[in-house]
């Protein structure tokens, strides 16, 4: 089995290595029955990797314990779905979802652009190729999940931890979003390679990029919310190395998302756009590195292991190939018009790909800085929350209010009286909230009460536009309010799913200034019968049980909770110790969370300490507004959802003008 | 900053290390004594540490923790609530005889 498993691996870096090797003679000798070739061979190398991953799948679900792997990550008493999670717990089976994910989108992506662009595509599939064989080389040689043992009688189990639905949905989601952006950058190696560095490459990506974009930000949400209600030390966001390596190819992906609309309407921003795709794949491929090489400390840390120099080999390749590349071509990248004004959609834009970058290379240094430290100086240090939080502020939230400007501010030169005419409402709106949170006592956090500022007007800036397209679509149709509301939405897919989008990240900066910003906290040890008060809560701590499960013995703090005399119910707080090998259990604190579903705050117990006398030291937060948060998930997801949606009329218009600007470039 | 590097330290530094031995003590009253060594060198060194406030979950015998603070007459006195724990390897040692 095990054999048949790495046999299919062999077939996946032949068959891509030699879809780099014909791909790149084919593409440069215009030889199209090569080049097809080349295309079906990384078709296949897709088979080839899903029976690898197929056969692994299978040994976990057969306990197969002769795959060292299988052992390591499973046991028998695994329900089934955390057998099939346990797949992407470790290195090797992480790193095979990666390829599989790969060489599925590979296939895809030339699949579906078989007959479109035609000398683009021929060399995505080389570029394509070459990632793939990067990573079936490492599962092939240095990582193969297909090691084999005289199989034990049981496994050794996945950490409870991670017996969860997040580690269903986490890992694959972050991998859909990282293995996605290989999509764009491949097609942006091939614009550059192919000399056609018009929008056409962008166009082919835009859904491509959305997915990936979409995927990666679900799955750092998905991230954020296991750590808040399962780690539970009270926040959400850690900055840990391996929670910013997500968030830097995420930032770089949403500048490279928006940039390219001006190169599309345009024509400018051409190397940014090559810039920001290559350091969005880049970032994604350290991040990766990051997760796994065991080189900074951190939560996620895999055990020790050789993948982390040939990955780092990895990414030296794609930044060095990728700048060439873009130095390269140069001349072919020159704007075909100018910047008018600094007050302008296009500057605007610019402002935004500034400030995105400003914020992903920061927190690059502060990853980077503790690790360079270490091997340059022999000396650790520690880059904490204050050097993050502070740049997220001066970065965040004046990008948070060109969220608001971009979309409403006119192309090439706005007017002062256009400026004012069309931005009036929105900063009425968000003064006036800004002078009623400061007299409801939201003066305590100045940036808090600045983005709360900024998300007003926003959020005001968008209902506009709702309502003027609205109106707009009824005087020309005169359907019914919801009926044009509709209809409008239905024909500019991308700008208003677009606006969704926007909606949600207001949501996500409301929710974390109030539970960041705004939040309140006391902790002390209680007796039975005892009470600790916050922010008009009061938690009164009334009983402890024990209970013993086949997997764990749970202590349980009853809690009863109660507002302004009023009774709110019981909570329930306490720790798991869960029976594992070794001289102490391991030990989890289960938090005790009350959600107010109608204000969006939590309130949030942590049981630090059970002690021996019957007390337990609490520690207890009110965080208002934290459930934005997630609320925020839902609505990136349907603005996402609006934005991709296939568009009948979008696709006409697209070929009409791609018939156009490919008879004009023939002509060149 | 690793134990060894420690000694004639003044200011606050990060300490990056090993606990060794059993902790003793309360971190809600009074402290939380334990002995920190170099990661990778065991027969190095050892410093005592003092903290107060928030003990993760992971934290225990054997696991690898950063904490800040300052180095005062030979003991390590940690900044209340700066202590962050090193998640140990996933995988958790092969036991056959105890799934049975």
């Amino acid at each position: 089995m095990a054999e048949f498993g790495r046999a299919a691996l062999v077939v996946t870096l032949g068959l891509c290595l030699y879809a780099v090797a014909a791909g790149a003679l084919a593409a440069s000798y215009r030889r199209r029955r090569l080049a097809l070739s080349a295309r079906n061979a990384l078709i296949a190398a897709f088979g080839s990797t899903l029976v690898a991953a197929a056969v692994l799948a299978v040994g976990f679900l057969r306990s197969d314990f002769s795959l060292t792997y299988v052992a390591e990550h499973s046991n028998r008493s695994l329900s089934g779905v955390y057998k099939l999670s346990a797949f992407w717990g470790g290195q090797e089976g992480s790193l095979l979802l990666w390829l599989l994910i790969l060489t599925g989108y590979a296939a895809l992506a030339v699949w579906v652009n078989r007959n479109r662009t035609r000398d683009l595509v021929v060399w995505v599939t080389p570029v394509l190729g070459g990632i793939a064989v990067g990573f079936s080389f490492l599962l092939v040689f240095v990582a193969s999940p297909f090691a084999v043992q005289a199989a034990p009688v049981d496994g050794a189990g996945l950490n409870p931890s991670l017996q969860n639905p997040y580690m269903m949905s986490h890992p694959p989601f972050l991998y859909l979003g990282y293995v996605g952006l290989a999509v764009p950058f491949a097609f942006a190696m091939g614009a550059l390679l192919s000399g056609r560095t018009d929008e056409r490459w962008i166009v082919a990506t835009r859904r491509w990029t959305l997915i990936a974009w979409t995927a990666l930000g679900i799955g750092q949400l998905l991230g954020s919310h296991w750590a808040y209600v399962e780690v539970g030390w009270g926040g959400f966001y850690a900055w840990d190395p391996v929670e910013n390596a997500a968030l830097m190819p995420f930032l770089a992906a949403t500048a490279f998302l928006h940039s390219v609309m001006i190169q599309e309407k345009r024509g400018m921003l051409k190397v940014w756009n090559v810039v920001l795709v290559s350091l969005a794949f880049c970032l994604s491929l350290f991040g990766t590195f990051l997760t796994r090489s065991g080189i900074v400390n951190s939560i996620h840390s895999f055990s020790q292991s050789d993948i982390g120099p040939w990955f780092l080999a990895f990414i030296v390749i794609a930044v060095a190939f990728s700048t060439a590349l873009i130095m390269w071509r140069l001349p072919l990248l020159r704007s075909t018009t100018r910047l008018e004004s600094l007050v302008s959609r296009e500057a605007v834009f610019l402002y935004n790909n500034l400030l995105l970058v400003a914020l992903c290379l920061t927190i690059l240094w502060g990853v980077a800085w503790p690790i360079l430290s270490e091997a340059v100086r022999g000396q650790s240090v520690v880059v904490g929350r204050p050097y993050f939080d502070f740049f997220l502020r001066i970065f965040g939230l004046p990008l948070l209010l060109l969220m608001g400007v971009g979309p409403l501010i006119a192309w090439r030169r706005a007017s002062l009286k256009g400026l004012g005419r069309t931005f009036l409402w929105p900063a009425a709106v968000a003064i006036v909230t800004g002078v009623v949170l400061l007299a409801l006592g939201a003066g305590s956090s100045l940036p808090g009460l600045i983005a709360y500022t900024f998300s007003a007007f926003v959020l005001a800036a968008i209902g506009l536009e709702f309502v003027r397209g609205t109106r707009a679509r009824r005087a020309l149709s005169h359907e019914s309010w919801p009926g044009a509301f509709a209809s409008l939405v239905g024909r500019n897919r991308r700008r208003y799913g677009g606006y969704v989008v926007h909606v949600a990240i207001v949501l996500l900066a409301i929710g974390i200034a109030g539970a960041s910003a705004f939040d309140s906290v006391v902790e002390g040890k209680l007796a039975p019968g005892q009470s600790l008060a916050v922010s008009g809560y009061t938690v009164t701590f009334q009983k402890l049980t024990e209970r013993e499960t086949p997997h764990a013995a749970e202590v349980r703090a009853h809690l009863a909770v109660s507002r302004g005399g009023k009774d709110l119910g019981p909570l329930e707080a306490g720790k798991n110790s869960y029976k594992i090998a070794g001289p102490d259990p391991q030990v989890s604190s289960e938090v005790g969370i009350r959600t107010n579903y109608l204000t969006g705050e939590d309130l949030f117990v942590i049981p630090e300490q059970v002690n021996g006398d019957g007390t337990v030291y609490f520690r207890i937060f009110v965080k208002p507004l934290v459930n934005l948060i997630w609320l925020a998930g839902l609505v990136f997801l349907l603005g996402s959802v609006i934005a991709l949606w296939p568009d009948a009329r979008e696709q006409r218009r697209l070929a009409v003008r791609y018939d156009e600007a490919g008879s004009a470039v023939r002509g060149r | 900053m690793k134990p060894s590097e420690l000694a004639g330290q003044t200011g606050s530094v990060s300490l990056v290390g090993q606990v060794v031995g059993k902790p003793t003590g309360d971190s809600h009253a009074g402290g939380l004594r334990f002995r920190l060594r170099d990661v990778k060198d065991a027969s190095g060194t050892t410093v005592p540490v003092v903290y107060t406030g928030s003990v993760p979950d992971l934290f225990a015998t054997g696991r690898d923790i950063v904490v800040d603070g300052q180095l005062q007459n030979g003991t390590f006195v940690a900044t209340p609530g700066t202590m962050v724990t090193k998640c140990p390897s996933k995988y958790t040692a092969v036991n056959p005889a105890a799934q049975e």
